[in-house]
């Protein structure tokens, strides 16, 4: 009976009801992801603010996000950034976005700086400031207020956190292919203030950083054999993680810092062990015959990646933080390890070795919607943005050519080179500066 | 003769038997046949609400769209000679309200003399006149006219835009997706897809979906800022991708105005709500 009178209801409204204005809907499913174009004029005041828009332009650029327009197409000039711009005339160059930024000297020989973010888009009441920041430094760190600035702009417009302000530590590598030099270095993520940690006289692989960024965890040969070391970035001081009679390595730090996951080996077996910081205990988690390596935990620290050919090739498997649960999760062919759990918990990137080829992909933890994501003929190493949006690799070219470190979109699009003193590999990205 | 009588009367006693069982189960007969008759009247008429249940007003309005998509495809290729960067001469020139929002950007740093530390700044004060951009309206309304003549070869705009403000409640009607709006709705879709640049990278970036209440003028400009509905309204309060989301598609509405739109229709594209935005599509689900 509901049914019969609900078929009569819209059989009457179907009769009945004509709409003076229907209400058009338009389901839109299609758009072109192109960047943001944005205008950063040079910042007003001290000299320093032409460097500072300088590079927020150079950031957001870098980002793949944003598309900084040319200064010299600008037919506006901002006298003071107090006052709201003329928007018909940054919309007439087609910025949809505008930051406006002024640099004084304190008394206190502080630097100051002021920026504003601005909506061009839009009639009046869509216009207006989306953000405006202030800080305080000492004038030789502005390089840091550009970055800053860059991840306030960035997150504001894409609504996650920018990574502009982070650092990357990676591996040096210069002379001859036979007696390679492999120095422990780190740089600003633009590639700026180069720093080299170790001299290079003994072997280093696979630095890791801290969640504070402040250590580093990495494997050496100082003392002949290969070993995990912990390097205090602010100190410079190294220690040895743990006495173990064997080779260690392959570490990596829990979320919270207190622990390290790492590799052991014992009479040729590899397994992964955890090493708690604090007591120094240490906690055996695989046990299987074949080699265990690679660990990496998710970032709520409840599970733990990591590569096993157990199934006899190369594969990834996630089991819990207690090494209960292990199970395979990559199925897309070829062989597949070094996994790194994104900042974000959304997906674990990997290398994959296959025709030849070494690539770096993305898997959803559970090892669905594997995608390869670069480009080249030898990409191994992948580390992730703290934003879990970009991606870092080694990248080494065809022909031993060199190696070098190269950056990618999580999506697979602006792949480009991540510029290093000399030839550099195993880049490790830190998590933002506190 | 007697043989015949007796046949007759047999025949006639026959009869008369027959007859008193005939109306036995002509009675039998007669309520099981329209019993079976009103079962299966009953059983095809539910099967029936059934199926009208299970897929409501959609299958005509699915099919529309296909039929028509084919058909716009030539318009939306004579389109690309409008000026899509023009932008829209905002008719009130209503001073804007400058929002400080400034999340606080934390700076707890170990080291206090390398620390910058950040403070959100207020917007400046209004200035007390926003520049006029009356001279544009012109040039814009040529452009409309010329594509429109283009695209309909029919007879200029018979209505004039109402105002939004003043204008009529709008009824969400039946009318308001069917065949005759499907060409307005392929013609827009296809203008804004040009604009619209969804934040994609995003974490579940195909979740991020936002709807709008968009008011044109006739001459397709924006008529008002585009306000967000439904459940995308609450989230850009609190959810920053969902606010980047919004923010994207925003932008789009305004950077793909004036919507060419056949100008005799104006009533039917007036209001365009929910204007939604999906990007699940663009990324391969």
């Amino acid at each position: 009976m509901r049914r019969l009178a609900i078929a009569v209801s819209v059989l009457l409204a179907l009769v009945f009801v004509t709409p003076a204005f229907a209400q058009l809907r338009v389901d839109v499913t299609q758009g072109t992801v192109q960047p943001l174009p944005i205008a950063i004029p040079n910042f007003n005041g001290d000299p320093s603010g032409a460097q500072i828009a300088g590079v927020v332009r150079a950031d957001l650029e870098r980002s793949g996000l944003f598309k900084p327009l040319d200064p010299k197409s600008f037919v506006d000039q901002i006298k003071d950034i107090n006052v709201p711009p003329n928007f018909a005339d940054w919309r007439v160059i087609n910025a949809q976005a505008l930051v406006t930024g002024q640099v004084t000297m304190q008394p206190d020989g502080r630097l100051r700086v002021d920026f504003r973010l601005w909506d061009v888009v839009g009639d009046a009441s869509g216009q207006s400031q989306m953000l405006g920041l202030q800080y305080f430094t000492t004038p030789e760190n502005w390089r840091r207020i550009a970055h800053l600035i860059s991840d306030a702009i960035y997150q504001r417009i894409t609504g996650e956190k920018g990574y502009f302000d982070t650092r990357i530590v990676f591996i040096s590598e210069s002379g001859p292919a036979l007696a390679r030099k492999k120095r422990l270095a780190v740089m600003d993520e633009d590639g700026a203030n180069p720093q080299f940690l170790t001299n290079g006289s003994y072997l280093v692989l696979t630095p890791r950083f801290n969640p504070t960024a402040q250590m580093i965890a990495y494997m050496s040969y100082i003392v002949g054999k290969p070993r995990v070391y912990l390097f205090d970035l602010e100190s410079g001081k190294q220690e040895m993680l743990g006495n173990f009679p064997n080779m260690t390595f392959s570490p990596r730090f829990s979320p919270d810092g207190n622990k390290v996951a790492m590799t052991l080996e014992q009479g040729g077996n590899s397994d992964i062990y955890v090493m708690d910081l604090r007591t120094r205990a240490v906690a055996r988690l695989t046990t299987d015959p074949s080699i265990d390596t690679s660990p990496c935990y998710s970032p709520d620290g409840a599970q733990i990646a990591f590569e096993s050919d157990r199934g006899g090739s190369q594969q990834i498997y996630v089991m819990n933080a207690d090494g209960s649960n292990q199970h395979r999760i990559s199925f897309g062919g070829g062989k597949n390890g070094t996994p790194v759990w994104s900042p974000r918990g959304d997906l674990i990137a990997f290398t994959k070795q296959a025709g030849g080829r070494f690539n770096v992909g993305v898997m959803r933890p559970d090892g669905s919607g594997e995608r390869i994501i670069s480009d080249g003929w030898e990409d191994e190493g992948p580390t992730w943005a703290p934003n879990g949006r970009v991606l870092m690799f080694s990248r080494t070219l065809q022909g031993g050519r060199g190696s070098q470190i190269w950056s990618v979109d999580v999506t697979g699009r602006n792949e480009r080179r991540v510029m290093s003193p000399g030839d550099a590999s195993d880049p490790a990205w830190s998590p933002l500066i506190q | 003769m007697s043989q015949s009588i007796t046949s007759r009367r047999t025949r006639i006693s026959l009869a008369s038997d027959a007859g008193a069982a005939r109306s036995k189960f002509a009675w039998i007969g007669s309520l099981s046949l329209h019993a079976a008759i009103v079962g299966a009247t009953l059983f095809t008429f539910s099967h029936a609400l059934d199926i009208a249940d299970q897929s409501p007003p959609m299958i005509p309005v699915d099919l529309v769209t296909i039929g028509q998509k084919t058909n716009i495809a030539p318009r939306a290729i004579v389109q690309p000679k409008a000026p899509p960067q023009e932008t829209p001469a905002p008719p009130t020139p209503t001073p804007m309200p400058a929002q400080p929002s400034a999340p606080q950007h934390a700076q707890a740093a170990p080291p206090p003399e390398i620390a910058p530390s950040a403070q959100p700044i207020k917007a400046p004060p209004q200035p007390q006149a926003k520049p006029q951009l009356q001279p544009k309206p012109d040039k814009k309304d040529f452009n409309v006219d010329n594509v429109l003549a283009l695209l309909n070869k029919v007879a200029p705009a018979a209505a004039s835009a109402p105002n939004a403000k003043t204008a009529s409640r709008n009824v969400k009607g039946v009318g308001a997706m069917n065949a005759m709006t499907a060409d307005l709705q392929d013609a827009l879709r296809s203008q804004i897809a040009q604009c619209w640049s969804p934040p994609v990278g995003a974490p579940h970036a195909e979740e991020l979906v936002v709807d709008f209440d968009l008011l044109l003028n006739s001459d397709g400009s924006v008529a008002q800022p585009p306000q967000l509905v439904g459940q995308s309204a609450s989230l850009a309060a609190s959810d920053p991708y969902t606010r980047a989301a919004a923010d994207s598609a925003r932008r789009a509405i305004y950077e793909c105005a004036p919507y060419k739109l056949p100008a005799d229709r104006y009533s039917q594209w007036r209001e365009i709500n929910p204007f939604h935005f999906d990007p699940r599509a663009m990324m391969g689900q």
